[in-house]
């Protein structure tokens, strides 16, 4: 039997080709399109930094450029879970703002209680998500088509709702939730308790990769897979030290956390990588399609509410026609940098949050350094190409190697 | 039996030396190979065994340079960088899968990538009379204005060659033609590829089917792990030596029929009168009943169209149509109006076509674990640890041939996807599995195995039922077929009266 074995023939030493699915290799198979990604992540840095005189790199700014983030990064993490799926959000802006109006309606015109009134917006933005859902799997019309429409009437009913008006201020309460922060040391000592959490889990995880046999050598491994971690989690808590962490950032944190667990962790979230993949076989594989994308949707719309509670809180009311403009567009652009592909079955939550983060930073540095907006539109539109296309080239390198 | 004619002439290709290396694979080992005018020669191997790459290569596929060695085509060098240069040059493959343009009219696909055109723009009467000419060459009595899409999958292999046939070809590579066609529609084809031989083409033919190679070839070729490992005249060599070479083992014992003593298992699926429709609303099953039990293998036999992929489809939910009648699992009335609720009933389905069914740029494990996430999680939670160590074990069990759980499905071969599929339903302890045609397009020694595992999942006590067209795969794996004519079902034959030439006669009678 052993002399058949023609077919396949890898050599036991090299690392396992990228399997793109829930069981995929637990140590570092996507270690080259993510390092990739870092890579032009802190090319880009570097390079703001010597514009900037060192201004980019300085606590105060990274501070602003992760609140800055922050908005396109919740709505990225539904973006990602939709993509997979072969399913697009055109909808999330204007359902974003009409969540946001729900919200400053109920605190400011009817004197709700704030935290009534957050639980009621949220409540609206599931509603969305789930209308939105029926419509996808029930009637079966192109989720392209649905979100395009939402993308519409959803602006257009936010209009109708504040006749186009500001609806502001908002209850400092709220205001509170967008510009508070944790003060460092509770910061600090949650970024530690975070980072053992998370390393002790990936030990234990390549451990047992280990007792299977599944992974030769050890001690590599696990660096490969802390490192990063604790890198970060100095960076975050030398950042934090200046005033502590932004509560929209541990809301960020948070939301990825549970997304990333959702997806790689869960039945459910196998499902729809399988989906993606090739539906027809997740459907003869036993998977209820219809009832997978519902909750896919309903998923989005607890986005649509998160995020639209942390945008009207950011900017301290409800303006219709003009809150999340484009904020689908940044964040699908965020999602496809991040390496999530359009074709489905593939995608990753952190990778969607570096690329909203290389967006955001491309934003930030050209503002610092005098910018005028329209050629950061032009920058932003050719890092998009670039990245894509960067992807591309190194998947097609790595396929023949 | 060699012509006399066609002896004499000098070859039209010649192929000296050619090596291919895939990663970590040598695909084509020296491999030396001529055919002349008028000859039609089968190329015969498992899958992995070199035929597929020796096919592209000859058809442009995989451009010159990427391998060594040199062809000749009519004692010019021939060096295709692409497949439109080999048509151009006289070499046409017809691939196994058809590959149609579902949307376009038959005439729009014949003509697809070659259209005649007038000042620039598309000549459409041309293109008309043009697939009209085709497709009367070929005897085939179709509309060339009709969609694609009208027509069944064999009638749409037809036009593909007829298509290749068109384009003038001086060597004509035919790639499994015939596991989409019925008896009738496979003889068409031969007399087809009798009256080209008799023109001067050469045909290279690729089937498993070694009943057609010894009615229809001159010559046989037999390749193993990329080499060349025998030439033969027809009238040299037996069905029997031909499947030994192939396997590279001499003697190799008989497939072994299943075990007689199926009746006494408890009754696992039954259908009582069954109906399907499709979705136009037109009976395409009728009446049928049917009883297969815990550690039987039955075969569900008809020709294209008969009813009895419909008649599987239905009973596992995956039918577009409606269905009516009676499904009894383990003797319990079931409804089951989609695969995800014959799943958890412990039914499994292996559809006709392999990428329907397996994800392909996903791992084996993930392959394996679709079907019974919900056996590997508590709370909707995945234990990934036990989920790999599941597929890996299973995998071993059943000899996955593979390096790694970790590989893209799509690397496999055609007998190793078809084991993943099995795999997967084991996983997700299944007990009554369905499969359509599933030795569709899997070579001779991997069918040997997988029949041997299929009775070896009876003997534990799965019921199997197998929705087929081709005889031949049912022949030595079943413990009994029910044969379906139009619909209906016209009778049943046990495992000691099984042979293709009554199940055929029994299918085509009704």
């Amino acid at each position: 039997m052993a002399e058949q074995n023609v077919t396949v023939a890898l050599d036991p030493a090299e690392p396992a080709p990228p399997s793109r699915g829930f069981l995929r290799t637990l140590a570092g198979a996507s270690a080259l399109r993510n390092s990739m990604l870092l890579l032009v992540l802190a090319g880009v840095w570097l390079f703001f930094y010597f514009a900037t005189n060192g201004t980019f790199l300085t606590q105060r700014n990274l501070v602003l450029l992760a609140l800055q983030t922050s908005i396109v990064s919740l709505a990225a993490i539904s973006a990602v879970m939709l993509i997979v799926t072969r399913n697009f959000d055109l909808s999330v802006g204007s359902a974003v703002a009409l969540v946001g109006v729900v919200l400053a309606l109920l605190t400011v015109k009817h004197d709700v209680d704030p935290a009534l009134g957050v639980l009621a917006a949220i409540a609206a933005g599931i509603a969305m998500g789930a209308w939105q859902g029926f419509w996808v799997t029930r009637i079966g019309v192109s989720s392209f088509i649905v979100t395009l429409a939402g993308m519409l009437y959803f602006r257009g009913i936010s209009m109708i709702a504040t006749n186009g008006a500001t609806v502001a201020p908002l209850p400092r309460s709220l205001t509170g939730l967008a510009t508070g922060f944790l003060p460092p040391a509770f910061s600090i000592g949650a970024i530690l308790v975070a980072t053992l959490g998370y390393a002790s889990l990936r030990v234990a995880e390549i451990r047992r990769a280990h007792g299977l046999g599944i992974l030769g050598r050890m001690p590599p491994a696990i660096f490969r897979a802390v490192a990063p971690a604790v890198l970060a989690a100095l960076a975050a808590a030398w950042i934090a030290s200046w005033q502590g962490i932004p509560y929209l950032v541990v809301l960020v944190a948070m939301c990825t956390f549970a997304a990333e667990f959702l997806m790689r962790r869960t039945r459910f979230g196998a499902q729809l990588y399988a989906i993606g993949g090739n539906p027809e076989a997740a459907r003869l594989s036993g998977i209820n399609l219809t009832r997978a994308i519902f909750w896919n949707f309903v998923i989005a719309g607890l986005g649509y509410g998160i995020t639209g509670v942390a945008l009207t809180a950011r900017v301290s009311g409800a303006i219709g026609g003009s809150a999340g403009l484009f904020l689908e567009l940044d964040a699908i652009a965020a999602a496809i940098i991040g390496g999530t592909s359009l074709s489905g079955g593939r995608g990753r939550v952190l990778g969607a949050l570096v690329g909203a983060l290389l967006m955001g930073s491309l934003n930030n540095g050209m503002s610092l350094m005098n910018v005028p907006t329209f050629y950061q539109d032009t920058a932003r539109g050719i890092v998009l190409l670039l990245a894509v296309a960067i992807d591309q080239l190194s998947r097609r390198q790595s396929v023949r190697r | 039996m060699h012509g006399v004619g066609p002896v004499a002439t000098a070859p039209v290709l010649v192929a000296r030396g050619l090596t291919k290396r895939f990663p970590g694979v040598l695909a084509l080992d020296d491999v030396g190979f001529a055919i002349r005018p008028g000859e039609i020669v089968a190329l015969l191997g498992q899958n992995g065994a070199g035929k597929s790459t020796l096919i592209q290569i000859f058809a442009g596929a995989h451009p010159a340079g990427g391998y060594d060695g040199d062809l000749t085509l009519g004692g010019e060098p021939f060096r295709p960088s692409s497949v439109a240069e080999a048509e151009a040059a006289g070499v046409a493959l017809v691939p196994q899968e058809v590959n149609v343009v579902p949307d376009l009219t038959i005439a729009e696909n014949i003509a697809l990538n070659d259209e005649p055109t007038r000042w620039g723009f598309i000549d459409i009467g041309e293109r008309i009379r043009r697939a009209k000419a085709a497709l009367a060459d070929f005897g085939l009595d179709l509309d060339p204005a009709l969609p694609m899409s009208a027509l069944d999958l064999a009638t749409q292999q037809l036009v593909v060659i007829a298509r290749a046939l068109a384009k003038r070809a001086r060597l004509l590579i035919l790639d499994e033609p015939t596991a989409a066609l019925t008896e009738n529609e496979s003889r068409r084809l031969f007399e087809r590829m009798r009256a080209l031989k008799a023109k001067g083409v050469a045909i290279i033919f690729v089937s498993h089917r070694l009943g057609e190679v010894f009615a229809i070839c001159d010559r046989i070729v037999v390749m193993r792990d990329g080499r060349i490992r025998g030439h033969h005249g027809i009238a040299d060599i037996s069905r029997r030596g031909v499947v030994d070479e192939m396997v590279g083992a001499t003697g190799a014992d008989e497939d072994t029929a299943p075990a007689g003593d199926s009746a006494t298992g408890a009754v696992a699926l039954e259908l009582r009168n069954f109906n399907v429709f499709d979705s136009g609303g037109r009976r395409r099953v009728e009446s049928l009943d049917l009883i297969l039990r815990r550690g039987e293998v039955v075969g569900l036999f008809g020709l294209l169209g008969a009813g009895c992929i419909e008649a599987a489809l239905a009973a596992y939910g995956a039918w577009p149509g409606r269905h009516e009648g009676a499904v009894l699992i383990d003797g319990k009335a079931a409804t089951i109006a989609a695969p995800s609720e014959a799943v958890p009933l412990g039914l499994g389905l292996m559809a006709q076509d392999r990428r329907d069914c397996l994800i392909g740029d996903q791992s084996i494990a993930d392959n394996i674990g679709i079907a019974s996430l919900a056996s590997i999680s508590r709370l909707g939670i995945l234990d990934i640890g036990a989920g790999r160590r599941r597929a890996r074990d299973i995998a071993a069990s059943i000899a996955i041939k593979t390096a790694s759980i970790d590989a893209e499905v799509r690397t496999l071969s055609g007998g190793n996807q078809q084991k993943v599929q099995i795999a997967r339903w084991l996983a997700a302890s299944t007990r009554i599995l369905i499969m359509i045609d599933p030795t569709r397009g899997v070579d001779v020694g991997a069918r040997r195995e997988i029949k041997r595992l299929w009775s070896e999942l009876a003997a534990r006590g799965h019921a199997i039922l197998i929705a087929s067209t081709d005889a031949e795969e049912l022949v030595d794996a079943c413990d009994r077929v029910v044969v379906m004519g139009h619909g209906r079902r016209v009778g049943e034959l046990a495992a000691r009266d099984l042979t293709e030439q009554k199940l055929l006669r029994m299918a085509t009678d009704g």
